[in-house]
């Protein structure tokens, strides 16, 4: 493309979304409230996808020694923890490590038992896994050793968090791909408008010589400047409402609420928002011409 | 210039030809009109000419090219060498006659001091030099196809096609028209006229060939519409 033809399409596309300026709001509009939808349910999902991490990397087993286990039984458990893989990081919490500790945790509530004198806490492994979906599996196991009193993972609640954060990914995905499809529906259709009200200019063009790409050209730009707005405002709009729920999270102590930054989930946003506007802009724009070529 | 060899159309299988066994040739300078009836084919034969159609049969060669074998990529190339004028005049209403004018530049990629300075000349050629700032649906008809012949001329084409050219303006203006049609011509430019009015053909007293049904009936140097019947 010479830089002649070059600097026309882009002033035929800002005098075209002048000229149409209802329309291209309109356009933009729609783009802007599917976009918006599109990154409000990102940005959830983002969020969810954040907490269930979080909260796999929390997921802890508790093996209580039982009081009666002999010193072998003792040093079998012990050295079956310490090889298995799947374990990350295995600690062992001795019961007066443990009354330490509930002395921290309840304080003065303490005040008239003479703990220190019967010990009521059993020793215990803290483990952490990488892998917290092995954890059912690697607490059943461990729980028929002799050694092992009990077990203690948060039972049900693991396999509840993983049910519920696959089936809303799987939602989400659903969702998405149907505003996506909206989307591209309704902006070909936007455009196509466009292009159906100029079709007397096209026509009028093909007859004096212009070639397609110099008839495609301005309406191709046409469809980029739509689709960054488009993409832009939403974008713009979610900053401030993300900004907000996060600040409200953290004026209501809601921490356990860990949510994404806001700089973060908006640069993760923006990578997608920005080309996936830009993109059906322009193949709006590209695809709704093809009738009006044909002179 | 033009050369039509056994040219035929029609635009479905199972409709009768719009064209048949058309043969004529016309040479670089000269001014033809080409009348006949509505739906004899002249429209049908300026859009072969374009190239907005392809022949069903026969060859149809337009500056020695053959447009059956021509790329669809040159079709932009070829409509450059020609100035279309229509009955309708197909202006941007909305625009001024400078606009107008300036378009058909403008999609050849010409410069825009290029611009500047051919566009006002032409209009000025055309009567319109006090005008180039009005816009188009402010001017009447016979000042609209001025710019519509403007715009036809302003890349110096070769050939120039007028589809009805005077179809909606009164006989006064009608004349206007054809002269402004006539001195392109003694400049040297190719000029077709398709009409079916009888007072012009007859007055200017230019080559005329007659189509009836789809095909030639008459090809006179010098014709009147009237003798063609």
């Amino acid at each position: 493309m010479l830089f002649n033809d070059f600097c026309y399409a882009w002033k035929e596309a800002l005098k075209g979304l002048y000229r149409n300026r209802w329309l291209s709001l309109a356009s933009i509009g729609v783009v802007v409230v599917t976009l918006l939808m599109l990154g409000l349910f990102m940005l959830v999902s983002l969020n969810i996808n954040f907490i269930t991490t979080s909260v796999k990397d929390q997921v802890e087993i508790v093996v209580y020694v039982a009081d009666d286990a002999t010193a072998a039984e003792r040093e079998e458990l012990h050295a079956l923890l310490s090889k298995n893989e799947a374990l990350d990081e295995v600690r062992f919490v001795s019961r007066a490590e443990a009354l330490q500790r509930l002395k921290a945790q309840l304080g003065n509530l303490l005040e008239g038992y003479d703990l220190d004198a019967e010990n009521p806490l059993p020793d215990s492994y803290e483990i952490q896994t990488s892998l917290p979906e092995a954890v059912p599996e690697v607490a059943q196991e461990l729980e028929g050793y002799p050694a092992v009193e009990s077990v203690y993972y948060g039972r049900g609640v693991v396999e509840n968090l993983f049910t519920v954060t696959n089936a809303l990914q799987w939602v989400g995905l659903f969702l998405m791909i149907g505003l996506a499809i909206t989307a591209v529906f309704l902006i070909a259709h936007t455009i196509r408008l466009t292009v159906y009200l100029r079709g007397r200019e096209i026509t009028i063009m093909k007859y004096v010589g212009a070639t397609n790409w110099f008839i495609r050209w301005p309406f191709v730009l046409e469809g980029l400047i739509l689709g960054f707005w488009g993409a832009i405002l939403p974008l713009a709009a979610l900053y401030f409402i993300y900004g907000a729920a996060v600040d409200w999270v953290v004026s209501n102590n809601l921490l356990f609420l860990n949510l994404l930054p806001v700089e973060g989930a908006m640069l993760e946003l923006a990578k997608y928002l920005l080309p996936l506007g830009i993109g059906l802009g322009i193949l709006g724009s590209a695809f709704s011409m093809g009738r009006f070529l044909r002179v | 210039m033009i050369e039509a060899v056994q040219l035929a159309k029609r635009y479905d299988k199972n409709q009768p030809y719009v064209l048949k066994d058309v043969n004529f040739k016309v040479e670089r300078g000269e001014f033809v009109f080409i009348v006949g009836q509505s739906g004899a084919g002249k429209s049908t034969l300026l859009k072969l000419l374009i190239r907005e159609i392809l022949p069903t049969s026969g060859t149809l060669k337009i500056f020695g090219q053959d447009l059956r074998l021509m790329p669809e990529r040159r079709v932009p190339y070829l409509r450059r060498n020609i100035g279309m004028v229509f009955q309708d005049f197909r202006l941007l209403e909305e625009r001024t006659a400078y606009e107008n004018v300036a378009f058909a530049m403008q999609v050849t990629g010409a410069v825009a001091q290029e611009i500047a300075r051919r566009v006002p000349a032409v209009l000025e050629m055309v009567g319109l030099g006090d005008k180039l700032e009005a816009r188009v649906c402010d001017l009447s008809g016979g000042e609209q196809q001025r710019i519509g012949l403007a715009r036809a001329i302003v890349n110096r084409p070769s050939l120039i096609l007028a589809d009805e050219p005077t179809g909606n303006l009164d006989p006064d203006t009608s004349m206007e028209i054809i002269n402004l049609l006539r001195n392109i011509n003694i400049r040297g430019t190719t000029v077709l006229v398709a009409t079916h009015d009888r007072e012009i053909v007859d007055r200017m007293q230019k080559r005329v060939i007659h189509l009836e049904h789809g095909q030639i009936a008459g090809d006179q140097k010098k014709g009147v519409y009237a003798r063609a019947f």
